[in-house]
């Protein structure tokens, strides 16, 4: 941990503009680099880096001094690795601000977007709707739960009776996972289970009140193309849906029929209008009668990036 | 005090004034027009004075002339044997009687304390007691520093002066230069606001393509922001040599400022309609998803029917950037109700330019002179620095204090 005057951090980060922040911020947009980045958003990423290195490391006795969580240097190298390796900020800080959570993600885990966070809103809709009806308990389930995102804020509006199950495959997911749920105190709430798909779900085969799922949809020959934040450094495992993409949507699909209890709520999210469609009429027309209310849901860039509906 | 005698319910204005021994009143004393100085310069007139005028201030604020024949009346009312004959009548005549004493008392009690302590003064000065004339001016000077905090909180007792607020800048017409000048306006109320101890976030902030910003929304969090601020709206005009001009010009450039209130009592906010609002994803594009890795989450909401739209970009996820937005609609339409509501009402026209974008009301030059002028009060400034640095109370609290004189001049 550094240390650092309070004049220096204020006049100082415009002085050491020159040799380290604004260099870094020149630097930004390498001329030959094909997606540069936004000049503006790294700005107000570097003023988030700063504030969470500052952060509330414990109030400092002299009200001259700033409690830094990292010397300067190794501040510095962070930065370069954000500019010039494209590493992404998230992994960079540890963190992502999420619906209003603050979420530990690193390498190995994928970043939540924030697309995803209208799934926990969908949730949220059906148990409002549902309150007053049945008593028993309610289960929800999460499937391939990465930093568990969705787990933990479904944990926080599925009321009294209800509690999560969610699963990963990966060791580094379930860790990272079951660290967030803690995080918010959670445990009693929120389970994490490592295993595929529905492997780990014998347990509640057929009594599932609602199933959501934001599994790889990418396909698979889009993969060497993608943003260098994404393709250099998220898991392959967390983005490759095989050849269509669809391969996990259609079998979270079919698993639903027997793992969904009659009424039971479903809600997945895909790479977007083609597969959304797709994965309405597939659900309307091939696994006839066993759904209801299958619609597509837009994202708020008006991209329909879900799919919802329930268990007949 | 030996000058309050108990007269029961009689007649408040029949009231002898206070006086020190050799006969001097708070009124006299605003007479003299002794110079006020600094805290620390000066000698007891300079405290005096400035105690004074607090106090006129107050008595102005509470409308002072009204509350003496206010109180008359009631007193009136309170001696009349048949009194208690309606209850309900006598205890709301009572309450009120009761109400107007407690400020009455509050003054005149600052009145006499300031009195008091210039007795004490003089007499330890004629008996040569140093001790006691060290501590006089010290009491002086508390005195004088209690007073300043009443006067402020005479001055913000409008409607909603003890809400949090957003403070809004936008760029007028004249391109690079004017974008420069709305983000120093922007960085005067961060900073006044930092001096103030509010807590103030950049809500939305649109930049020039240039330098500087189109416009922005600042959220300022404190008591009484919006009662300070709300000395802010109005048009805000530089003049100076642009350095964005190679052939070194003279030019002058505006940026408006507005002021919007966050009401705090939830039941005074419109009620929105989840289905009248449209939530975007700005300034996004591409497949997004997992395809996209950003920490841009940027949201506007456009409330349909009134075309009104927010827009948050400095919260760290989506969700905390749709709640900003939300807050800021939810504002923007409170204020909107609330000029169509002033609107229906004509007694209040004024208060509509006042909390629209208003008119020109303050101009710093920083060439060929050096100087910040307030329009409406013509209080100046010949540091602009300092100004800009937000240096910014000495135009609020006089604009404060002069729109007293404009509505209220029963003194
Ligand atoms: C796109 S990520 C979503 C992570 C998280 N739910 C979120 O929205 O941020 C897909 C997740 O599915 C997991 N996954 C991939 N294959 C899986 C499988 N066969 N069974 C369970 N989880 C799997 C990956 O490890 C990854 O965490």
């Amino acid at each position: 941990m550094g240390k650092l005057h309070r004049k220096t951090l204020e006049t100082g980060v415009e002085g050491l503009g020159d040799s380290y922040f604004t260099e870094s911020l020149a630097l930004s947009t390498p001329p030959d680099d094909p997606d540069p980045l936004d000049s503006n958003l790294l700005l107000r990423e570097l003023q988030w880096l700063l504030q969470d290195a500052t952060g509330d490391v414990g109030r400092s006795q002299n009200p001259d001094l700033v409690p830094l969580r990292a010397d300067l240097g190794d501040l510095y190298g962070l930065w370069r690795e954000r500019v010039l390796e494209r590493r992404p900020f998230q992994y960079v800080v540890g963190c992502e601000h999420w619906r209003d959570l603050v979420l530990w993600v690193g390498e190995g885990v994928l970043i939540p977007r924030p697309e995803t966070e209208v799934v926990v809103d969908l949730v949220r809709e059906v148990v409002i709707g549902r309150s007053g009806r049945g008593d028993g308990e309610e289960v929800w389930a999460d499937l391939g739960t990465g930093s568990g995102a969705i787990a933990v804020g479904m944990g926080g509006v599925v009321g009294e009776r209800g509690r999560v199950v969610a699963t990963d495959l990966s060791e580094v997911a379930v860790k990272v996972a079951r660290f967030n749920v803690e995080r918010y105190a959670l445990k009693d709430k929120v389970q994490i289970r490592q295993g595929s798909w529905f492997e780990p779900l014998e347990d509640v085969k057929g009594k599932l009140t609602g199933l959501v799922s934001n599994p790889p949809y990418i396909p698979s020959r889009n993969l060497p193309g993608l943003q260098a934040e994404v393709g250099r450094y998220e898991p392959k495992l967390a983005l490759d849906g095989g050849e269509s993409g669809m391969d996990h949507l259609i079998h979270l699909c079919e698993g639903s029929v027997s793992y969904l209890k009659p009424g039971g709520f479903f809600a997945f999210e895909t790479n977007g209008d083609e597969q959304s469609e797709f994965l309405v009429d597939f659900m309307v027309s091939k696994l006839e009668n066993s759904f209801r209310d299958v619609k597509a849901v837009a994202d708020f860039a008006g991209i329909k990036r879900f799919v919802t509906g329930f268990r007949s | 005090m030996r000058n309050v005698i108990n007269r029961g319910f009689a007649s408040e204005a029949a009231f002898v004034e206070a006086r020190t021994s050799d006969g001097l009143t708070v009124d006299g004393i605003v007479e003299q027009r002794w110079p006020i100085l600094d805290e620390g310069e000066g000698d007891w007139k300079s405290h005096a004075a400035a105690i004074a005028q607090s106090i006129q201030i107050i008595k102005k604020r509470l409308q002072w002339k009204k509350i003496m024949v206010r109180l008359d009346v009631l007193s009136a009312e309170l001696n009349r044997p048949d009194l208690w004959d309606d209850p309900v009548h006598a205890g709301k005549v009572s309450r009120e009687h009761g109400g107007l004493m407690g400020k009455l008392k509050e003054v005149r009690g600052l009145e006499q304390e300031l009195l008091e302590q210039i007795d004490m003064l003089k007499l330890a000065r004629e008996e040569n007691d140093e001790e006691l004339e060290l501590e006089s001016m010290k009491a002086l000077l508390l005195t004088r520093r209690s007073a300043k905090e009443k006067e402020h909180v005479a001055l913000l007792s409008g409607d909603h002066d003890s809400c949090s607020c957003f403070i809004e800048v936008q760029a007028g017409a004249g391109g690079t230069e004017s974008m420069d000048w709305a983000s120093m306006v922007m960085q005067m109320y961060k900073m006044w606001a930092q001096s103030r101890d509010f807590r103030v976030t950049v809500v939305d902030e649109m930049p020039g393509e240039i330098a500087g910003i189109k416009r922005a929304t600042l959220k300022v969090d404190g008591d009484y922001a919006f009662g300070y601020a709300k000395a802010e709206v109005g048009v805000h005009r530089l003049v100076r040599i642009s350095p964005f001009d190679s052939a070194k010009r003279r030019h002058t450039s505006f940026a408006a400022v507005a002021v919007i209130p966050i009401l705090d009592d939830a039941s005074s906010h419109v009620q929105i309609n989840e289905s009248d609002l449209r939530i975007e994803r700005f300034r996004s594009g591409g497949p997004g998803g997992q395809h996209a890795n950003t920490t841009e989450s940027a949201v506007r909401i456009v409330h349909i029917p009134t075309g009104v739209t927010a827009t948050s970009q400095n919260e760290r996820s989506q969700h905390m950037n749709k709640a900003m937005a939300m807050a800021v609609l939810q504002s923007r339409l409170d204020q909107l109700e609330m000029a169509r509501q002033a609107q229906m009402n004509a007694q209040h026209t004024q208060s509509l330019t006042e909390i629209s974008w208003g008119n020109q009301i303050r101009t710093y030059v920083l060439h060929p002179y050096r100087m910040v002028k307030d329009l409406r009060t013509n209080y100046e400034v010949s540091d602009p620095d300092s100004v800009l640095e937000g240096d910014l109370d000495g135009f609020i609290l006089s604009f404060l204090s002069a729109s007293l004189d404009k509505h209220g001049d029963d003194l």
